[in-house]
Order: structure tokens, then sequence, then C-alpha cells
């Protein structure tokens, strides 16, 4: 079905050729509805539902073991799922074997041909397809120039270096012009200063080829510069799908917000528009409008959130949480790192002596740590050091429910 | 001064010499001169009287007997090992393990027992021999030597091929499986050509092991001279009649066809070493 759709050989490029009108209104390249999967007693996956867009790439991201191999496979038609159904361009895929969903697997080891050269590895899926010999050269020849191997098209798969494999396994599949696109951990064979070289590589080369793609990683800093949007996964669940920004500035669990970056944690009550952490009381309206009166709730901000200031004044737009003393003060490298002891004594009556902590130094000092970061003007501009009493606000918070608290009492 | 090591005298290892020395040393009665002897005894009375004795009917016979029933055990052997090793290394299930222990017992076992069993079976009043007629029996003609060779080299092609199968990575199959291509398409451009040299030195050692079959032959054949007698046999036979000039000429073709399989085996090796880095 997909290997019949005609390669429009002359205008040699590659742009949405190949999508369909009806398939490119619709919108949605790949749907994964409501999909369970068991290994023996183990739940891996649970009710996960996600869409992805026509030219869009999502990102599934989750530490291992959170069940993101295992979506990718069912989507690749590799793995079947014990409830759910596999969606690709409006067709249910579900019960359809791997060779008959058109759909490219780009493999962590990349799964090169060994005995075939870069050219036959990328003319494979038209071979077996028996297509002409004259559009077989053709479409090989424009794959081998859009990613740049003109010069290594006779050799062997471990004459090449990982980047240009992973290259060669992506032209692999894009001459059989699938459906959507599948990285199973892209980078993870790679050095560090070659994944960051190969990603924006591929981003633009995904630009410009416009194929769905679902990448899986347990990097955040891959998922966030590679995802349109990401998902992520903790052990089978969905948390949170949104775009970078929505969950790395607004997660929505605690679990997302520790996964993607550093974030500071408190615990609070919301009460009247504000969140009340021990005798601090932090402005937040259009924060807590979902919560009751009362009601028990987290404080999750990010290190780079937190503005300091020697005085009162704190910056603009930024909310002032509670007063400290910086405790330590350290140079990593593009920023500087403070931890910063908040002065947060619990309230009389209030029986959760929450922020009761005491840390055997000669100063005795209590109340709770924080990070915070400050870029490199800021802590040239103002330095600080252990032991100076600061102010503390924020510039951008999420306010979570507290479950856990919830179901301690 | 106390010596205490004689391995190094001014920076020279003595042990080195003394050491291969030694080795050869035991393989000069064992392995070398046996080879050597049958070279020796074999053009004694000159190359004619060799390729006399080599060009006798019953030799030439034999000599062909033996090549034709070993090439067939060596086809289904390795058909069947490629075969087997492909099912039990994809599939799982009860009773896995003891298939492939039971595959590679031929090898432990006598091959005087083999071919007795052969016989129990399909002889004359076997349990299989018993639903040929008089005039089928498959006992006793050369048949039956193609059945010995299956037999005794069975595990050989097998061997070699399993481990290659559980070593090569799933994702090429699955990949494979993902661009679109059936089965056997999958079969036959990927895993098999990953087979290559695996293929090729089980074909080599199970027809190396074939030609040379004596034990479980010399039950099932008959020995019946220019009608079911092989190379083995055939020097077997005319040892005990006292030519010794006719077995020995037969001696050196096996131990010449040996020779070269070994070495093909051993040089082939860069080649097949060449194949798993590829993988």
């Amino acid at each position: 079905m997909i290997a019949k759709r005609k390669l429009s050989a002359d205008s040699g490029d590659l742009h949405v050729s190949w999508v369909p009108e009806r398939e490119a209104s619709s919108g949605v390249a790949a749907s994964v509805r409501s999909v369970s999967k068991h290994f023996k007693k183990t739940t891996v996956l649970e009710d996960i539902s996600f869409d992805v867009s026509e030219g869009e790439s999502l990102v599934l991201l989750g530490a291992s073991g959170s069940g993101k191999t295992t979506i990718l496979r069912i989507i690749a038609g590799l793995e079947q799922p014990d409830n759910g159904y596999v969606i690709l361009h409006g067709q249910d895929v579900t019960d359809l074997p791997a060779r008959e969903r058109g759909v490219g697997v780009i493999f962590q080891s990349y799964a090169l041909f060994p005995r075939m050269t870069v050219e036959k590895n990328i003319a494979y899926g038209l071979k077996i397809r028996r297509s002409p010999r004259k559009e077989r050269r053709e479409t090989v020849d424009r794959l081998i120039k859009l990613v740049q191997l003109e010069q290594h098209r006779k050799k062997y798969p471990w004459q090449l270096s990982g980047g240009q494999q992973q290259r060669v396994a992506i032209a692999r599949t894009l001459a059989y012009q699938p459906q959507v696109l599948l990285f199973d951990e892209p980078f993870g064979a790679l050095d560090a200063q070659t994944r960051v070289h190969l990603r924006r590589e591929i981003r633009a080369l995904l630009r410009q080829v416009k194929v769905p793609s679902v990448f899986i990683t347990h990097d955040q800093e891959e998922a966030l510069e590679l995802g349109d949007r990401i998902a992520v996964l903790n052990e089978g669940k969905l948390e949170q799908i949104g775009t970078p920004d929505e969950v790395y500035n607004h997660p929505a669990t605690e679990y997302v917000a520790t996964f993607l970056g550093a974030a500071n944690l408190l615990l609070g009550v919301a009460t009247n528009g504000f969140v009340e952490i021990g005798t601090a009381r932090l402005p937040a309206e259009k924060e807590t409008q979902r919560f009751r009166d009362g009601q028990s709730v987290k404080l999750v901000f990010r290190p780079e959130d937190v503005c300091i200031s020697q005085d009162a004044n704190l910056p603009e737009g930024c909310r002032r949480l509670a007063n400290g003393v910086i405790e330590e003060v350290n140079f990593v490298g593009a920023y500087q790192r403070l931890t910063v002891r908040l002065d947060l004594t619990h309230r009389k009556g209030d029986t959760d002596a929450l922020y009761e902590v005491t840390i055997n130094t000669p100063q005795r000092m209590t109340g709770v740590p924080i990070i915070a970061t400050r870029p490199k003007p800021d802590a040239n501009a103002t330095r600080y050091k252990a032991g100076d009493r600061v102010a503390i606000g924020l510039t951008s918070f999420s306010v979570l429910p507290n479950y856990t608290l919830v179901r301690q009492r | 001064m106390k010596i205490r090591s004689i391995r190094h005298v001014r920076g020279f290892d003595v042990a080195r010499p003394i050491s291969i020395g030694m080795m050869l040393g035991i393989m000069l009665p064992l392995v070398l001169l046996p080879l050597l002897s049958i070279f020796i005894y074999g053009f004694g009375n000159g190359f004619r009287a060799f390729v006399s004795s080599l060009i006798a009917p019953e030799a030439v016979f034999a000599l062909k007997l033996s090549l034709s029933t070993s090439l067939w055990a060596t086809v289904f052997n390795v058909l069947f090992g490629l075969f087997a090793a492909y099912v039990l290394s994809r599939y799982d299930f009860w009773g896995r393990n003891a298939v492939i222990v039971t595959i590679s017992l031929p090898t432990a076992i006598p091959t005087a027992v083999a071919g007795f069993a052969l016989l129990l079976l399909w002889g004359k009043y076997g349990m299989i021999g018993r639903l040929f007629s008089e005039n089928q029996q498959i006992m006793f003609t050369p048949y039956a030597i193609i059945l010995a060779n299956i037999f005794v080299t069975f595990p050989l092609a097998f061997g070699v091929i399993k481990p290659v199968f559980d070593t090569m990575s799933r994702s090429l199959e699955e990949a494979s499986a993902t661009i679109g291509a059936t089965r056997w398409q999958t079969f036959w451009y990927v895993t098999l050509p990953s087979l290559r040299g695996a293929i090729v030195s089980g074909a080599l050692l199970t027809f190396a092991r074939a030609v040379g079959e004596f034990g479980s032959t010399i039950l099932v054949s008959g020995n019946l001279a220019g009608r079911t007698q092989t190379a083995p046999l055939y020097i077997f036979a005319k040892f005990n009649e006292g030519q010794i000039e006719a077995a020995n000429a037969i001696a050196i073709v096996l131990a010449l066809l040996s020779f070269v399989i070994f070495s093909v085996l051993f040089f082939a090796r860069d080649w097949l070493e060449f194949e798993t880095q590829e993988a």
C-alpha cells in the first residue's frame, strides 16, 4: 500500500510528497489509543493514549523501565498490546504485522545489514518491493545525497562512524516512505559531543522530509531539544504530554518536575489565593484557583526561577517567598549555584512539623534548603557569600496537589 | 651465587626452544610419523605402483561411493542443521533443552553402537525396516551408508550454526521486518548471509567426518566390494587380505582429502572472522 505511492522522482525533493491529501488534512499521523501491556505479572504500560500530528516530532521521555521502548515496539508492530489500538493515518493497524505497517524504525544499534553496502542497505526496502531498478537507483541517489554520504556509498556499515551509520539507517527507512519514523534511543551509543551535533542534524533533516517521528530517550536535554512535544512516562503511565515549554515550566506532576531538570519542592497549604508555607505566604491567585482553601499542596519551582535580593526590593515580576541565609555558593561553569536556607518556621497550631529541619552545624541552622542558580552577569554584579541574609522571590512556579500527604493522613 | 632460574640466560629465553622441542617430540610418534609413514610406504614401490593400485576398479568405486554418500549426508545435515538451529533459537517451547541435548548426542555415541542401532531399526525385522518389502530393503545398500553418515555427523553442522543464530542480533531481523520484508525475504537476504561462514565450516566438518566414517558403515553396509564398500572399508578389507599397497593408496587419498579440508577451514578462518567482525 505505502509502497505503491510514488515518490515524485523528478521533483528531486522529499517534501510531503508522499502524504496524501486526506491524511494531511486530518492532521493526525499516528495515534496510540488506551494501550496496555503486561509481561507476565508486571504491568509495563497502563492505558497509554497520545497522538502524533503530521510532521510533528514527539519525544517519549522516561527512565529505563518506564515502558517507553515497549510503546515504540507496539507502534512498530514488533510487540502486541494486551489492550488498545494503534492507528496510523486513520487506519487501525493493531493486528497488522510489522512489515505491513510502513513504519520506519531506527534501532539503537542502527541494525544495518552487515553484508550490504551503504547503497544496498538503503535500497533494501525497494528491492523487497521489487520496484524497478531505475526507480531504485534514483531514490538511493537522492537519499544518499540527503544524508550526505556520497563518498561512502560503497562502504560497509562497519567502516562507518556511529553518526554515519545512523544516517544510513534513516535513509534506509526513508526509501520506502514510512508513515512515521520511530527512533529508539538514537544517541545512546554515541559520545556526548557527537550527540549534540547529531541531534541538531537529525532535527534539520526531519524538518526537510517532514515525516512525523517519535523519539525515545531518557535524556531530558535531548527531549527538550528534539521534541515539538514531550510525553513523560513513569512506570508505564503517561505523566504529562505537552510542548517542551509546558512540561518544563508547568509540570503537571512532581515526577515531571524532578525528571525534567532540577526542581525545588516545598510543601504548603492553599489559602485565599496564597500558598502558605509555614510562616511564609506566597501570592498565587491564578495557580491556586483549582484548589480549595486549606488543601495541602506542593510548591514546585526551578532553581533559575529564584530571585535573590539583599534588601526587601525584589525585581519586577518576582513574588516574594521568604527570607533566607546563603549557605553555600558554587561556581558550576555556565552559571552560579547557591544553596539558600529559608527561614520557614511552622505556624502555631500547625501539627505537621514539615519544616523543622535541624542540621548539625555549630550554628544549629534550621529551615528549608533550596537551590537557586544565577546567570553569570547577575553573579558578577552582586556577589554573595555564605552567611549573607537575603530576600527570596520566585518568578515562576507550579502548585501541585499533595496526594502523598492525603494518603498519609 | 645460587641459580634461581634457568629460564633466562643473558636475555635468551631457554624455555622457548625446550618447550617447542618437547611439544614436537611428543607429537612426532603420535601424529606426525604415522601420517608420514603412509606416504613413505605408499610411494615405496614407486609412483607407478601407487597409481595402478589407485585406479583399480574396486578402489575407484570405493572412493566414489564414499564421496557421494558423504555429500548427500552433508547436504541433508547442513539443511537440517540450519532449520533446527533456526527453530531452536527462535522459538521457546517446553523441552527445548532436551531436544538440544539429543541433537548433540550422536557425538558421544560409539559409531559401532550407532550402526547397530540403525540395523535394529531399519533392518529386515526392525520397526521401520519391516514396512519395506524384501527387495526394497535399505540396509546393506548405499542408502544405509548415507543413513549412517547422517546419524554420525548429525550434530556437527548444527553445532557450528546454532551459536551464530544465538548471538545474531534480533534487531537485524526486526529491522528487515519493519522495512517490509516477509519472513522468507528476511531469512534469505539478512539471516542467511550472516550464516555463510558457519554453513561453510559446518559443511566441511560434516563432509570430512562422513568420508572417514568406519564403525557404523561397516555394520550397515555389509562391506560388499564394488557395491557397498566405502573407502575406509576398502582400506580395512585390503589390509586384511594382505594387499598393503592397495590399502595404502586409498589411505593416501583420504589423508590428503582431510588435509585439504582442514587447511581450507584453517585458512578460511580469517574470512570467517571478517564475517563476525561485520556482524
